[in-house]
């Protein structure tokens, strides 16, 4: 197979997914505009709101401007590293059978929804940053501008993972058809695992450590404590290694199960 | 002679489980579940040469559907083995996927919310196709099919008929060697039936492609195919051509007659049967009417399917 | 028919729908044991879902004594009674308004308008998760025992969860069927749902973290305050009359703004595709 070949499907499945996302402009905005707002406000309410009982100028070591920062940072990079559109289409295109017309397409599935993934958290991304964008420099918020980058290259990487995870969840469709509920289980898990709820240093030292330890950890508060200060280069390395062995994991796991599946599947409907 | 397709013993069985009626037996079956075995595909089979048009007829589930699919390699065969393109369809490797084609009549394969024009420019780069032939190609196809006018709407919001002559385009935009087409004109109207079936019929022979069509319209297979293949609960019950089919069959006529005062009747009668008929029916009583008309293949078949589903 | 004009009386209205949802509920068990993985997996959502409230609150307090004006074991009953109401949304609700969108795109909406019965119960009723009975008794079971782990608890005032709760439940219903109701209007917004969860999320934290004007916001005109906070608060501390009078108003109250948003968003509808 030719490289340039793949390549040339790839970004189309990347643009398609730009497209038919555009097209439904209301569902897009509220997508990547209000949603994203209202979950920001609402979490840098809830900090306030504990700075305040708590009477102290510093929880953890940390003023009430790191908190405000890692909510608002906190929600949109979770909102990038959560995948439930996709997969939840996965699930529905194997249980239905309306999978058929691509499979018989030479190309393999994985790559089609990987490529389309990725052009949609492109897009919605773009869109989206304007809020931390302004909401930090409005309220002078701590960020370390120059460490975006990094982070950001962390935040897709992990990306490429979370879609390993749906993967094997939709191979799983083959044989159980319905497994939204898993879908759901699998990120309320990461809800907690990612650090998405509050920054994982608050945590008790071991249990913070065992969570650091896992791939999810990159899902929010590495690359959101690394943007904003709270913990330094040597962590995000530490999440691009954790991350890599996700990925082989998932990866291998997403072989057999697809394998399995495809064994199995009856072909459903016409 | 190499064959185009090919199968030795294939089959496929399903599995599912067996589920009385109510709540408490759903409580029951929670725990313990017995499976039930359906054959959907008995050990076929079959030889197709290159460039043959194979018209696959079949009441629903019969098995149709089962076949092409391991013939595309959807599915993984329980026995035996397939050979298309000199390739086994479920190792669905690029090379074979790429000159094959399955068009399935009643679902989507073009994507819904783009124009179609959009989507074969994603086919193409899917199927690794230069951009100006594959262009070019859909032009011819759409000039062909009268659908020009069409191509810069998103899929969605087209009719039926549009919308199936667009996965039609689709499906032919890289020259399939191998072209399945599963109920191409299901839910059609006439006109758009007729248009369909025309163009097939044209592509066919100046493409030469090996063809397998399965269609609930026969018409479609009168037309355009050279065998038929007959399938009957899982098994290929008739293989030959069309001619043959209704020749052999022992209807052969269809008598319709009226005697004074009485209501029509109508009889179906073989060619030995004839002579004796006349006689018995001109000696009977004062005709008012008398019409003898040859079957057709239509009659043809829905007598045998009809017969065919009675025999449980 | 020529039969007499015949006015059905409540009771005889109150046995239909009764019947009714009895068969639906019937058919949602069936249909929901057939998968057994997901079956098994809705409970063990809910039970992640629990623990990842219960452990933000726990960890959050373990840095602040107080949140809002509740300590810890003040906050576990408030969790308390927002497990109990989410238990009872997701056995009686949270499948059919889920899906609602998706059931207007498709078309399937056209069929329920052609049935003798009213659309809105149909379409709001009729699933049921019968595997989210276990996670109403695992919230039952949280809430009692936190209860018991208060150093005060007037069991008296205790009681009002047997009004507020259940007005609680039907203002829940209300916003969210509206929410689900737009997408008649507007087709193909399925993210109006997640904008639905963002909103209901103001209501999953006690209300006394609010500043006071987002409090009365929460509380009148988008009222997701009243669906937890106040159950809680008349266990807690008890809130001044309004709030009460205002919470048993606004659940009969809600119910008929639903039904006529259902009328207009009806009137505005176009079927599905052509």
């Amino acid at each position: 197979m030719s490289f340039t070949a793949f390549y040339r499907r790839n970004l189309g499945f990347f643009k398609l997914a730009i497209a038919s996302n555009l097209e439904y402009r209301l569902n897009f905005l509220l997508d990547s505009v209000f949603q994203p707002l209202v979950n920001s406000i609402v979490e840098m309410v809830l900090w306030m709101a504990i700075f305040k009982g708590a009477q102290a100028i510093e929880i953890a070591g940390f003023t009430q401007n790191y908190y405000l920062a890692y909510a608002l940072w906190g929600t949109f990079v979770a909102r990038i590293t959560v995948n439930w559109m996709y997969e939840f289409r996965m699930i529905e295109e194997i249980d239905t059978g309306s999978i058929n017309g691509l499979l018989v397409r030479p190309m393999h599935y994985y790559e089609y929804y990987l490529s389309q993934l990725l052009g949609y958290k492109l897009v919605t991304t773009t869109v989206s940053f304007i809020f931390p964008l302004t909401l930090i420099t409005l309220f002078d918020l701590p960020t370390q501008w120059s460490r975006i980058p990094a982070a950001m290259a962390l935040i897709f990487y992990y990306v490429i993972f979370v879609y390993g995870m749906s993967f094997c969840i939709a191979s799983l469709a083959f044989i159980f058809n319905k497994v939204n509920s898993l879908t759901v289980t699998k990120n309320l898990a990461l809800w907690l695992l990612t650090g998405e709820l509050f920054p994982l240093d608050l945590m008790p030292e071991n249990i913070k450590n065992l969570f650091l330890a896992l791939p999810f950890s990159c899902g929010v508060y590495i690359p959101v404590g690394y943007i904003t200060g709270r913990i330094d280069s040597s962590v995000l390395i530490q999440g691009f290694q954790t991350t890599t062995i996700g990925l082989v994991i998932v990866s291998v796991l997403g072989f057999f199960l697809w394998r399995k599946g495809m064994k199995q599947y009856a072909g459903t409907g016409a | 002679m190499s064959f185009a397709i090919e199968t030795h013993d294939l089959s496929r069985t399903f599995e599912s489980y067996k589920k009385s009626e109510g709540l408490w037996n759903s409580v029951k079956g929670f725990w313990n579940r017995q499976t039930v075995q359906k054959i959907a595909l008995k050990p076929t089979n079959i030889k197709i040469e290159a460039g043959q048009i194979v018209g696959l007829v079949g009441s629903n589930g019969a098995g149709k559907t089962t076949l092409l699919k391991l013939l595309s390699g959807l599915i993984a065969p329980t026995t035996g083995e397939a050979k298309v393109l000199g390739y086994n369809p479920f190792e669905r490797k690029t090379e074979f996927l790429r000159r094959i084609s399955l068009l399935l009549g009643q679902k989507n394969q073009l994507w819904w919310d783009i124009t179609p024009l959009d989507s074969y420019a994603l086919l193409a780069k899917i199927y690794d196709l230069d951009e100006t032939v594959a262009k070019n190609k859909v032009k011819e196809l759409s000039h062909l099919l009268h659908c020009e006018h069409v191509l810069e709407t998103q899929l969605r919001r087209l009719s039926l008929g549009e919308r199936m002559k667009m996965e039609i385009i689709g499906s032919l935009l890289h020259s399939p060697e191998v072209l399945y087409l599963d109920e191409p004109t299901i839910g059609l109207d006439i006109v758009a039936q007729e248009i369909i079936r025309e163009f097939l019929n044209e592509y066919v022979k100046n493409r030469g492609p090996t063809v397998i069509l399965t269609s609930h319209y026969m018409d479609d297979i009168a037309k355009l195919a050279d065998r038929l293949l007959l399938i009957s609960k899982g098994g290929i019950v008739y293989d030959g051509t069309v001619d043959g089919f209704v020749a052999k069959s022992e209807k052969l006529h269809i008598v319709t007659y009226k005697f004074e005062g009485e209501p029509e009747q109508r009889s179906e009668i073989t060619k030995s049967e004839l002579n004796s008929f006349l006689n018995s029916v001109s000696n009977k009583g004062q005709l008012e009417s008398f019409k003898i008309e040859e079957t057709d293949f239509e009659h043809v078949i829905h007598s045998f399917l009809q017969k065919e589903s009675r025999v449980f | 028919m020529l039969a007499p004009a015949h006015k059905t009386t409540l009771k005889e209205m109150f046995k239909k729908y009764f019947i009714l949802y009895r068969a639906f509920f019937k058919a949602s068990a069936i249909a929901e044991i057939e998968f057994r993985l997901n079956f098994a997996m809705k409970i063990f959502n809910d039970i992640i879902w629990y623990a990842a409230q219960v452990f933000t609150f726990e960890v959050l307090f373990l840095h602040t004594k107080l949140i809002g004006t509740w300590d810890v074991y003040q906050t576990r009953v408030f969790l308390g009674v927002l497990f109990i109401i989410d238990a009872m949304y997701m056995i009686f609700l949270q499948e059919n308004l889920d899906k609602f969108s998706e059931k207007v795109r498709k078309g399937e909406l056209d069929l329920l308008l052609t049935k003798p019965v009213n659309s809105q119960f149909m379409i709001s009723f009729q699933k049921v998760s019968v595997s989210c009975f276990g996670n109403l008794m695992i919230a039952t079971g949280w809430f009692v025992s936190s209860l018991l782990n208060l150093q005060e608890v007037s069991w008296g005032r205790s009681l009002w969860i047997f009004l507020l709760v259940p007005c609680g439940f039907t203002i829940l219903y209300s916003i969210r069927f509206c929410m689900a109701a737009l997408s008649v209007i507007l087709v193909r917004a399925d993210n109006l749902q997640f904008v639905w969860y963002q909103l209901y999320r103001l209501g999953m934290r006690p209300d006394s973290i609010y500043l006071r004007w987002l409090q009365i916001i929460i509380l009148t005109i988008l009222p997701v305050g009243l669906i937890a906070s106040v159950p809680a608060r008349a266990i807690l501390d008890p809130p001044e009359t309004w709030v009460y009078v205002w919470s048993l108003a606004a659940a009969p109250l809600s119910l008929w703004l639903s039904s006529r948003f259902w009328k207009f968003a009806l009137s505005k509808y176009q079927s599905a595709s052509s």
